[in-house]
């Protein structure tokens, strides 16, 4: 087991190390079109300007020097969890990750929330009246869930609630007024109010589609593990229904479901892009969605390898919680 | 001597009820596939009819291919089914102003647009643009995954371990945040997005094909071909290939689903980014902008149906041909 998680952390590394070369390299495919995007925007009209204000671009985006001298600078950095200076506002990458993660993992959580709460009890009713007409209903509503995107369904909302007889628009915030992640202190006090309204419906809404994924999954674990000898000897014991299926099938029926659920955690920051840029939720999503129109370069390849170490290292817990939730599995 | 006239009698004229039945037609099929899978059928006919939006008279202009109006390296006229031009602006008869935000008529069957254009008309004109960039990126996924996935499976040693990890980090890749990155630093292209796409469908379309191989390759028809000398390269490409096409046709139908919906998440985020020819994602986007003044939302609900039910369609075809050609891949 431990030989077998150092492999894995070993591999990781690797794989993080990939990805930040591949970062690097698709930001370097074409640095000409960048630097005079950028280089447009400067004030200055002096003949021979526009030549300076390249070279001056260059120097921000650290794109002078040949491309072996940038590499090596850029994975020095890296090493040194120096994710540099973000183009637009000046400020430490690493610290702005900070203060935006939170508002994407609390929506991130919230959303894995209400998908539970949803699919849980109505994967159970589906296969439980396995083919009667509940069944049917609850999967025609799950089939209709996974084939809307979310960003349809979230503009379909949005112009539902904006419309005359409710007229409702979710207030505008920056991540200040909402929940810190803990080790990064915004020290501003949080209103909880404005924090919910903003959360609530992007959590509907994705909370939904995640939850029609579990509810399929955990349908047809269930209806695997309804038909193993263990329950049929639950049911001959004379054990009422509520036991047998709560006690008996759901807890084997869940540690699929749980990987599922592991697996959604590694993709909590980076899968909510759509709904974040839709409802304006100042997180992760929408700032690099922003930093990418700007060219951000610090910014776009920090959060892109935040995003790969999160993954990476979530599906790595997720391998070894499933071994232990699971005493039949063992890794070689 | 008459016993064995008797009984040699029905062999030279078989009675009536031992003839083979005939073989059912096409039509009867078709009928056998409806009844079976009504989903399925569901799924074939909403793909049909994408497939009808984008049929219109080809122009005698050959050229290199190209997105999305020369597709197939010939020029496509307005598709039958479009009533108007898509960038034809219409004008109030009594007022002549431009006729913004028109509900729907017997002229303009979804209404019109901010710019005064027919809104049903530009929904038909960019589901050209939605297919076929499917089908590019698609074509692009299928060749370049499905080699990568024989050759990973077929020699299996380093030569796997280094092609699955580098498998690994692009799947550690944020997949949307690096193709509106890639589609910002090229002047929009379609063609630039499609093989972004496929580039992004190789890992998964490699990763099932490798699976798929890993069986095949231990079947006694691989073995006597190796023994009766064939070459690796034969033996990949005559006896494994032609084994493995019905997982792949599953997956590309699947995975034309799939690409559709990249294809409006990343126009949705990055209107600005990509070519401004009629765009489902893009006519989505507008009206999440200009909420107010789509007073009936018959704008949004043109995309928004437009992309729901065209990816419903390949994905429920997609399943339905899962059962009928690869029982094995059945998940769920």
């Amino acid at each position: 087991m431990q030989q077998y998680i150092l492999q894995r952390v070993l591999l990781n590394l690797l794989v993080i190390f990939m990805v930040a070369t591949l970062v690097f390299l698709v930001l370097r495919i074409d640095t000409d079109f960048v630097v005079t995007q950028q280089a447009a925007q400067t004030q200055i009209t002096d003949p021979g300007a526009t030549e300076r204000a390249r070279d001056i671009v260059r120097a921000d985006l650290g794109l002078d020097g040949s491309i072996f001298v940038q590499y090596r600078t850029y994975l020095w950095n890296i090493s040194h969890l120096d994710l540099g200076e973000s183009f637009a506002a000046r400020e430490d990458v690493i610290d702005e990750i900070g203060n935006r993660i939170g508002p994407s993992l609390e929506l991130g959580l919230l959303q894995i929330m209400v998908a539970l709460l949803v699919a849980v009890p109505i994967g159970i009713i589906s296969a439980i009246r396995q083919d009667t007409v509940i069944d049917y209903v609850l999967r025609f509503f799950s089939i209709a869930l996974l084939g809307i995107p979310v960003f349809v369904l979230g503009v379909l909302v949005l112009l539902l609630v904006a419309r005359d007889p409710i007229g409702y628009t979710p207030p505008l915030t920056t991540y200040r007024d909402l929940l810190p992640f803990p080790p990064f202190e915004t020290g501003r006090g949080v209103d909880v109010w404005v924090n919910l309204q903003i959360m609530f419906m992007p959590a509907i809404i994705g909370g939904l589609g995640t939850g029609a994924i579990i509810m399929r999954f955990l349908r047809s674990q269930m209806l695997e593990v309804m038909r193993q000898d263990y329950v049929r000897t639950a049911w001959s014991k004379g054990l009422q229904e509520r036991v047998i299926i709560l006690r008996h099938a759901l807890k084997n029926a869940l540690i699929p479901v749980l990987t599922v659920v592991g697996l959604l955690l590694g993709t909590l920051v980076s899968a909510n892009v759509v709904l974040e840029t839709i409802f304006v939720i100042p997180g992760i999503g929408l700032w690099v969605v922003n930093a990418i129109g700007q060219f951000d370069y610090p910014v776009i390849q920090g959060v892109v390898l935040v995003i790969a170490v999160i993954l990476v290292f979530v599906n790595l817990l997720v391998d070894i919680s499933y071994a232990w939730l699971d005493p039949r599995i063992r890794f070689g | 001597m008459q016993g064995e006239q008797q009984a040699r009698a029905p062999v030279l004229a078989p009675p009536a009820e031992w003839a083979l039945p005939e073989r059912p037609g096409i039509p009867s099929n078709i009928w056998k596939f409806i009844r079976r899978k009504p989903l399925g059928a569901f799924g074939v006919f909403l793909v049909l009819l994408m497939l009808a939006m984008t049929l219109g008279w080809p122009k005698a202009e050959f050229g290199a291919p190209q997105l999305p109006s020369r597709p197939l390296g010939f020029e496509l006229g307005k598709p039958w089914l479009a009533r108007f031009d898509a960038e034809t602006t219409f004008r109030d008869a009594e007022s002549g102003r431009i006729a913004q935000y028109f509900l729907p008529s017997a002229d303009h069957w979804l209404g019109t647009d901010k710019g005064g254009r027919d809104t049903y008309s530009r929904m038909v004109f960019a589901a050209r643009r939605s297919l076929f960039i499917g089908l590019w990126a698609l074509a692009f996924a299928t060749v370049v995954g499905t080699t990568i996935g024989i050759i990973s499976a077929f020699f299996r040693g380093w030569l796997d371990t280094v092609i699955q990890r580098l498998m690994d980090s692009f799947q550690a890749f944020p997949a949307l945040l690096i193709l509106i990155l890639l589609v910002s630093l090229f002047n929009p292209d379609l063609t630039i997005l499609a093989i972004g796409l496929g580039f992004v469908g190789v890992t998964s379309v490699q990763r099932i094909v490798r699976g798929v191989v890993f069986s095949t390759r231990e079947q006694p028809y691989i073995e006597a071909a190796k023994v009766i000398g064939a070459t690796d390269t034969r033996t990949m490409v005559f006896h494994i290939l032609p084994n493995i096409m019905a997982p792949i046709i599953v997956l590309i139908s699947v995975g034309l689903g799939a690409v559709i919906l990249a294809e409006a998440a990343i126009s949705f985020i990055a209107p600005q980014r990509v070519p401004q020819d009629p765009s489902w994602g893009i006519m989505l986007n507008v009206t999440r902008s200009f909420l107010p003044p789509d007073p009936e939302g018959y704008h949004t609900l043109a995309a928004g149906g437009a992309i729901v039910f065209s990816v419903l369609g390949f994905n429920l075809a997609g399943d339905a041909l899962r059962d009928v050609l690869d029982p094995r891949l059945r998940v769920g």
